[in-house]
């Protein structure tokens, strides 16, 4: 069994290198990642204090072709340290080696790799956006879509950068003033649709506002410019880093420079035409946006897409 | 409301230029032009802002256009994604016909318990960006009048060959991760005819789907062009009970807008006919 060795621990670094080659692990390795995972990623607080220097990626929704150019431009694991602010999963066409392949790195270099948890990383989202899918088509079933799910549960809320810089998914919420109340979330479980966990991993900054306010579709909050100032100065620190919306240039900064938002999915959903970016944090706390552009293999692969497909959707009625 | 918005057939004097003047492709006297690039820049996405003054869809490729033009009378019809969002419910009720997300009420009730203060809801507007629209009509455009006519699909089912094909997206939002709001533009020229639809999609999960198609269809030898407009929709529970039981994978199903399409029972189905001048006969069919 490739990936396994005796006595059925893992060689990652085999893993690794079968990842970087788009290759699939077998159904038996990716449990015991998983397992493995669940086991280091308990140990981790809800709020992760790390050093700079980092390189902070946003949404990667399963577009691996792009994560390798990422790796490319900002510098490849170990050497460069990495933290992703989640959403690693559905839509793109590579769900399964994404996180595969962003988990064995974990497992490898614990503390040179950090992955928090985005709105995607979970059971209800996932089943419907592309990630169950896609396990299906693959694997034939849905257990290794189950093995992921169990371990998303598990991952962290929340990482800070030199005491400095507040980093998660979504954004704030109303019943989050101080970081501690943070550490007191009971976070393994589902992510559920109310409370302080739904909102680090769902909200959204609106420029035009002071406060929070709820958003029109009905569930779920906005935060304005007051709130952000807010929340800095009770917790000392002098910026908000987050992912969550899709950028044109890759990236964008609000709130006279007090959060960024970092989008790392080039060309978003194969259509959009964007740019991603990495941010770059130095030991001194600069923080410098890398842009790329999609990788030059997606082309490739949607050539080899297109001659199985073309035919049936032109002649719709 | 109603009052402020024009009548899908008065939708003739676009706020949008297009930016593509080379056909795609030309046949029997009728020119094809096609745009497909990049969603909006941020200033861009400023601008429009400003003019259409709702929040504007996460992906608006507000530069992809597809014109229909007659090349000797310049009868026109062009489908963008500007003149569509210009048409959605721009000052919805919050209380009123809004859709909201499934759990929106749980949340809301969960909400009051947290006391958090926030009582706002922000600029409420139809967010998932239903809109009628039809299409955006040229100058010199005749008007589009009812008809019991009707799109002759015996024609289009045959495997002419297909000269030109352009499957376009003009918006696409993915309601904060609750479902999709996407309207696209499919085209396809054959030797004699040639056959387009502009389709809104509209999942909400676990509350509703939402189909507003606008099929154009032009016989070349015909000095006329038939419309056709259909609003389906359906509540989620019901369309999620026609997937086949035999798979627990019915997000395939539910994201396969085809699939769902026929699903949906019609609700309002309309055609129209607008004749080409005289004297604008177009050419002959090479």
């Amino acid at each position: 069994m490739p990936g396994l060795t005796n006595g059925g621990a893992i060689d990652l670094d085999s893993c690794i290198e079968r990842l970087y080659r788009r290759e699939l692990l077998a159904e038996t390795v990716v449990e015991a990642v998983c397992a493995k995972a669940k086991e280091l990623l308990i140990r981790e607080s809800n709020v992760i204090h790390i050093k700079a220097p980092v390189s902070v990626v946003g949404d990667i929704h399963g577009q691996f072709f792009d994560l390798i150019e990422l790796f490319r431009v900002g510098g490849f694991p170990p050497q460069t340290n990495y933290l992703f602010l989640g959403d690693y999963v559905d839509r793109g066409y590579f769900s399964i080696e994404t996180i595969s392949l962003l988990t064995c790195l974990k497992l490898r270099y614990p503390n040179r790799v950090f992955l928090v948890r985005g709105n995607h990383e979970s059971r209800g989202i996932s089943q419907n956006y592309g990630f169950y899918s896609e396990c299906k088509a693959k694997y034939g079933n849905s257990s290794v879509w189950n093995y992921f799910t169990d371990m998303f549960d598990y991952l962290t809320l929340s990482v800070v950068i030199d005491d400095r810089i507040f980093c998660i998914h979504g954004g704030l919420s109303p019943n989050v003033h101080s970081i501690d109340q943070i550490k007191v979330v009971d976070r393994f479980k589902e992510i559920p649709h109310e409370g302080p966990m739904a909102d680090l991993v769902w909200s959204d900054p609106d420029p035009d506002k002071e406060d929070f306010g709820i958003s029109t579709r009905g569930a779920g909050y906005t935060f304005g410019a007051e709130i952000v100032k807010k929340f800095l100065h009770v917790n000392n620190m002098v910026h908000i880093l987050r992912a969550h919306q899709l950028c044109d240039q890759g990236y964008q900064v609000l709130f006279d420079d007090r959060l960024s938002t970092v989008w790392s999915a080039p060309n978003y959903c194969y259509r959009c035409g964007n740019m991603a970016s990495v941010l770059e944090v130095s030991d001194t706390g600069e923080r410098t946006f890398n842009v790329f552009d999609a990788a030059p293999e997606n082309e490739e692969y949607r050539e080899q897409q297109a001659l199985q497909h073309n035919t049936m959707t032109e002649y719709f009625l | 409301m109603a009052a402020t918005q024009q009548s899908p057939d008065q939708a003739r004097l676009s706020i949008y230029a297009p930016t593509v003047t080379t056909p795609s492709i030309t046949r029997a006297g009728w020119s094809i032009y096609c745009a497909k690039t990049a969603i909006l820049k941020s200033d861009e996405i400023d601008q429009t802002t400003e003019r259409i003054k709702i929040p504007l869809p996460e992906m608006i490729f507000g530069n992809n256009h597809v014109i229909v033009r007659h090349d000797a009378s310049g009868w026109e019809i062009g489908f963008n994604a500007v003149d569509a969002l210009d048409r959605v419910d721009k000052h919805g009720n919050p209380d009123g016909g809004l859709v909201k997300v499934s759990y929106s009420e749980a949340w809301l009730k969960d909400k009051a318990k947290s006391e958090d203060g926030v009582h706002e809801v922000v600029k409420p507007f139809d967010w998932t960006y239903t809109t009628d629209y039809r299409g955006t009509c040229g100058p010199k455009t005749t008007v589009f009048e009812k008809t019991d006519d009707r799109i002759p699909l015996h024609k289009l089912r045959r495997p002419d060959p297909i000269l030109f094909f352009e499957d376009i997206v003009l918006f696409e939002d993915e309601l904060g991760d609750n479902g999709i709001s996407m309207l696209s533009v499919k085209i396809r020229v054959m030797p004699d005819r040639l056959l387009l639809l502009c389709r809104f999609f509209l999942r909400v999960d676990d509350v509703v789907f939402r189909i507003r198609d606008s099929r154009v269809f032009i016989e070349f030898g015909d000095n006329e062009v038939l419309r056709e407009y259909v609003v389906k929709q359906d509540t989620y529970a019901n369309v999620k009970r026609k997937v086949p039981f035999t798979t627990r994978d019915f997000g395939l199903f539910l994201r396969d807008q085809n699939w769902v399409a026929e699903q949906l029972p019609t609700i309002e189905a309309v055609t129209e006919k607008a004749k080409l001048l005289p004297g604008h006969a177009s050419s002959d069919v090479r």
